[in-house]
């Protein structure tokens, strides 16, 4: 037996017949594996989380989860993007306890910039830890029913492909595929980059040059060092690989699409000249379209996690300083409550906001998901140069990243230079990082950082509210009356309302009724020690209260006749569903 | 879609004059007559609306159209404003039939309708002045969709305004016409005796009338510009609606366009906007820059001279999430709007004309014999208010917004001959003082001037600012080997106006070198050098 075969047995072996003995999952696990603590020890669903998945793979993967947990995962197309791939969505939650879209819910997206795909694996991770870990785990099981999560691994499937596929550097293509006309020529995409050295990466050119301001290192000569301002150089940077197709004097000026799909967002949504990488208006890219209207949709998210790279953040909005007055100290607190909790949990990762912290940003998702829907949102970037060696040597530090390719990747992360001639600049050095280094994890780096953020954003899940009947109290009025006083609870920290969604009556009043005795009426109890109450004078059964609050409660009261059999039922568009029986 | 179909309606259309503004199905029909085949007029639908109302495209050119300066035409901004919608139509019409020498250097588009939905209202059994589409909108954001609409109390077919006595009233009287409700100004002592809604019903209970109309979003409140995100008719984020997003991105991909003329209620014509130097520096422009605000002065000359209508009344220079502001703020190109009438000047016997904008109307509608212009206050029964005096009266919808339709002939003349009149002054690139020196051995220097023949410049401030407008970009059709010195391909961000810039070359070789230098909206330039 060769030995790929062997390992391919052995590891795959699921219910397979061998030697005509019909082995189980749980006996083959129980054979070969201790449970490190932690992780799904025996998953229905193998995936490695040390590699890259193209949409192709993405896509066996979500179906074989949809297919093994039936009742707890389901996969959708919400819309297609610009190339009519699939935008997919998993929701996941106990199918079997409430309806998937009256829970409160997470959403979870990934990779909306095409080159930061390891949100996509990071969201998928989280996909398949809850599923896997649902039955396994008290709190997880738990969660799963309370909660539902929207998981969208990428909402710009073309140009994640696309990344991954053709010849591209750490930072391209951010847009997705539209082809706009960049340089205002009148052409569209007519100079993009061109990958000389045909290794699928688009790395440097230099060029020797008497004027040039650089010189190889001597100790390491892939390393292109600056000499001082009194010394004579050798090399001259040319910029990224690329040929002047078009004729006009230009390297690479026109490729796709310049736009940005995180400035396209319809809150605080600013045109071109003040936002570069605007696009047409608030949601003309039509990945983003699909987004919105699910979420649009789906009133019942409460919370929702964008995943970017690069830098160990933990974000918050505003993006920028005009939308200041948007985010209150109420909801502030919230958000410093989640995220200074995350931080503690990853390691690398800092708390930071927008505006202040990174620079500004009109348009953005998270601000619209905040802005426009009242959401308490965050955007992580992912990957920090912290995770090589627990040190903060800061972005793209040419000695560190060397270092890092001596000694834990063996050469992997670079291409070295070789000579080239081109047809503009004669004879030069083409060269540099490849294109999954710096932004994108290594694989061994993957699968820890991915189940530090899938934390966090199980914590966050975990905050949104949970309401409940807490108590409710007769008193006789005589003559057949009765008052009857409800405490509707919210165990979580997250309120059924931000203060951003009570600002603009975002979503509707959460509504608290009562069935099986006649009202005559129907109050909001404002401060039940003083009596202090507000009455709804229009349809008292069914009071309607702004807000309940995280880590508190409203009362209600009714003044009722007859009622021996009453029930309450507490109905909130981000809080669930809660009732009570007499 | 091209509807190709409907000469044989231009025989009717033309002979039978029109008495009132037109149905949406004499528009389409009149659309139809003048875009048949043979005609410089095509017809496309855009789009659809939510009520199932087509957004039509008239695009009218001839030749290389795509590459003529153009003007965009826009009616229907709001759909209370049937006028501008005839005024559109006439425009394309008038076009078509009587100025086909405008194409030789200018293509046009005119978008008769923004507000189809809307517009019905005029003809419906109930009119009321509207202007949402169909889209289904909880407008107070209270969880219930459109509870609490106008209702006509009255069973008159129209909705005015409703009065209820009341000691705590905040209206009173006019004191020069008495019908007209105007609110109690506390600060002078004075005291109310009405309460004043529309025409409606509470319904919900929750203290407001008609605060949540059976109505969609107003296309004329839901574009980017300071779109007033959350506020009723505009809705949760601007250009939510298939009618915006189809003109939209419908304009994003006709780069010819240089100017907008948009029919609606806001007004830079007679007069244009100021300058504001603190807002036109801030990051978020929001005043016109300095140099467009010359421009809009010069037009707004222009304009006066055209339209003999003197302005009155005339303070809306733009409102938030408006179409017209989008057009210069957000999409770089020069926008006008007007709308195209108004209420003119009355004077009483002393000379003086009343600065309340009804009582200025009625005073005109008498002077005019029209007969019908308010709907006298009369006692209903409201069952909101039980035992109070309530009446139903009110200036009749749409006559403050659209005259009387025997003048909208001369009104429409008056703007065909002004937009024509800025059709004419478009951005005009030429070849000017071409040189051709010979070097010897086979080397020759070309120079020539490239001109912008126009009061108007090539980009205006804002343009230049704007992805959405192209370079000027002048391209030698030789190879670059032949190109001793100067540029295969040269992008020039801007010429001003009547203003030229030097072009030169040393070229290689013999026989003909083309020349062109222009953009989509400036039209192209072409040079014809013999080495």
């Amino acid at each position: 037996m060769k030995i790929k075969n062997w390992i391919y047995t052995a590891a795959l072996g699921v219910a397979i017949s061998f030697a005509g003995i019909q082995e189980t999952e749980a006996q083959v696990a129980q054979d070969r594996y201790f449970r490190a603590l932690g992780t799904p020890h025996n998953p229905k669903v193998q995936v490695s989380w040390n590699r890259y998945h193209t949409n192709l793979a993405l896509e066996e993967i979500m179906k074989d989860m949809a297919k093994k947990h039936p009742n707890l995962v389901k996969l959708q197309s919400i819309g297609k993007s610009f190339q009519g791939n699939d935008i997919w969505v998993l929701t996941i939650t106990d199918f079997n306890v409430g309806k998937e879209n009256e829970k409160p819910a997470m959403w979870i997206d990934g990779n909306i910039h095409s080159n930061e795909i390891q949100g996509t694996e990071f969201t998928l991770y989280a996909a398949w830890y809850l599923s896997e870990m649902y039955g396994e785990l008290e709190f997880i099981t738990e969660l799963l029913k309370d909660k539902t999560f929207y998981i969208a691994p990428t909402i710009n499937p073309d140009a994640h492909d696309y990344f991954i596929k053709e010849a591209n550097n750490q930072n391209s293509p951010r847009s997705g595929m539209i082809i706009t006309d960049n340089d205002g020529d009148g052409e569209f995409g007519e100079d993009p980059f061109d990958d000389l050295n045909g290794d699928g990466h688009i790395t440097f050119m230099i060029r020797k040059s008497p004027t040039g301001r650089y010189v190889k290192d001597q100790m390491d000569p892939r390393k292109l060092i600056p000499v001082a301002a009194d010394q004579k150089g050798e090399y001259e940077m040319l910029g990224y690989e690329g040929i002047d197709r078009d004729g006009d004097g230009m390297v690479n000026e026109d490729g796709i699409g310049y736009y940005d799909p995180n400035r396209d967002w319809g809150w605080n949504w600013q045109p071109d000249y003040v936002q570069r990488g605007a696009l047409r208006y608030p949601f003309s890219v039509p990945e983003n379209r699909a987004v919105v209207e699910f979420v649009m949709d789906h009133p019942n998210i409460a919370g929702a996690q964008s995943y970017h790279n690069y830098g160990g953040m933990i974000l918050r909005g505003p993006g920028a300083e005009e939308d200041l007055g948007t985010y209150n100290q109420t909801d502030i607190r919230i958000y410093d409550a989640i995220a200074k909790k995350g931080e503690e949990f990853m390691p690398g990762y800092k708390y930071l906001v927008v505006y202040k912290d990174l620079y500004s940003v009109f348009g953005g998702q998270l601000d619209w998901f905040y802005g426009g829907r009242g959401i308490f949102t965050y955007s992580n970037e992912l990957m920090t140069s912290y995770l090589y060696f627990h040190q903060n040597a800061g972005r793209g530090n040419q000695d560190e990243q060397m270092k890092v390719d001596q000694y834990l990747t063996f050469g992997d992360a670079f291409v070295n230079w070789e000579e080239y001639d081109h047809p503009q600049y004669g004879r030069i050095e083409v060269g540099g990082f490849k294109k999954n280094f710096g932004r994108l994890h290594p694989g061994f780096l993957m699968e820890q950082d991915a189940h530090r953020n899938s934390a966090f954003t199980i914590l966050h899940a975990y905050h949104t509210p949970k309401l409940s009947v807490s108590e409710v109290n007769e008193k006789d009025l005589g003559g057949g009356v009765k008052e009857i006083t409800a405490t509707i609870y919210n165990e979580r920290l997250i309120p059924t309302h931000s203060s951003q969604d009570l600002k603009y009556k975002i979503e509707r009043p959460d509504y608290i009724s009562i069935s099986g005795a006649k009202v005559l009426a129907g109050f909001v109890v404002e401060n039940e020690d003083f009596n202090k109450l507000s009455e709804q004078k229009v349809n008292p059964e069914k009071i309607s209260v702004a807000n309940i609050p995280g880590m508190g409660a409203v009362k209600v009261r009714w003044i009722v006749t007859g009622g021996n059999n009453y029930s309450i039922n507490v109905d909130s568009a981000k809080g669930g569903k809660a009732s009570w029986k007499k | 879609m091209v509807a190709g179909a409907g000469m044989l309606f231009s025989v009717h259309s033309t002979t039978c004059a029109q008495s009132d503004y037109p149905t949406l199905s004499q528009v389409t029909q009149r659309l139809q007559a003048i875009s048949g085949s043979g005609s410089s007029a095509k017809l496309s639908s855009l789009t659809k609306t939510e009520g199932g109302k087509d957004i039509w495209v008239v695009k009218i050119g001839k030749g290389d159209l795509d590459n003529k300066p153009a003007i965009a035409v826009v009616g229907g901004a709001e759909g209370f404003h049937v006028l501008s919608v005839e005024l559109a139509v006439q425009f394309a019409e008038r076009l078509v039939k009587d100025h086909s020498m405008a194409l030789d250097n200018n293509t046009f588009y005119v978008f008769p309708n923004m507000s189809p939905d809307a517009y019905e209202q005029y003809h419906a059994a109930l009119k009321y002045e509207r202007r949402g589409n169909a889209a289904k909108i909880d407008h107070d954001r209270d969880g219930i969709v459109s509870e609490d609409g106008y209702e006509d109390l009255n069973k008159d077919g129209l909705i005015t305004m409703m009065r209820v006595e009341s000691p705590m009233g905040n209206y009173k009287s006019h004191d020069k016409d008495e019908r007209v409700m105007v609110k109690a100004d506390v600060a002078k002592g004075q005291k109310g005796t009405y309460l004043l809604y529309p025409e409606s019903r509470d319904n919900d209970k929750d203290g407001k009338f008609g605060e949540d109309l059976v109505e969609g979003i107003a296309f004329n409140k839901s574009l980017t510009y300071k779109f007033p995100i959350f506020t009723p008719l505009a809705g949760d984020f601007a250009v939510s609606q298939a009618e915006s997003r189809a003109l939209l991105d419908y304009l994003f991909e006709q780069w010819n366009i240089f100017a907008f003329v948009t029919f609606s209620p806001a007004n830079n014509l007679s007069s244009p906007l100021k300058y504001n130097a603190g807002d036109a520096k801030k990051r978020i422009i929001t005043s016109m820059l300095e140099k467009d605000v010359a421009i809009n002065g010069m037009v707004s000359g222009m304009y006066n001279e055209s339209v003999s209508q003197k302005a009155f009344n005339q303070t809306n220079q733009g409102t938030d999430g408006d179409f017209f502001q989008w057009v210069y703020f957000h999409f770089g190109r020069l926008s006008f709007s007007t709308p195209g009438w108004w209420i003119p000047e009355v004077k009483g016997e002393d000379g003086k004309s009343e600065s309340n904008a009804e009582v200025n109307f009625l005073a005109y509608a008498a002077q005019e014999g029209i007969n019908n212009a308010f709907v006298p206050w009369t006692s209903v029964n409201h069952p909101d208010f039980p035992n109070q005096k309530v009446e139903v009266g009110g200036i009749r919808p749409f006559v403050m917004y659209n005259p009387p339709f025997d003048k909208v002939n001369e009104i429409a003349q008056d703007h065909t001959d002004f937009i024509l009149k800025i059709a004419a002054m478009s951005p005009k690139l030429e070849f000017h003082n071409l040189q051709t020196e010979k070097l010897g051995n086979g080397l020759t220097r070309i120079t020539a001037d490239l001109f912008n023949n126009s009061a108007l410049p090539t980009h205006s401030e804002m343009g230049e600012k704007s992805r959405w407008l192209r370079k000027i970009r002048v391209d030698i059709n030789r190879d670059a080997t032949d190109l001793i010195s100067g540029d295969k391909i040269k992008l020039i961000n801007k010429l001003g106006a009547y203003e030229k810039t030097t072009l030169t070359w040393i070229v290689k070789g013999s026989g003909a070198v083309d020349i062109k230098a222009g953009a989509a909206h400036t039209g192209i330039a072409t040079l014809n050098v013999k080495l």
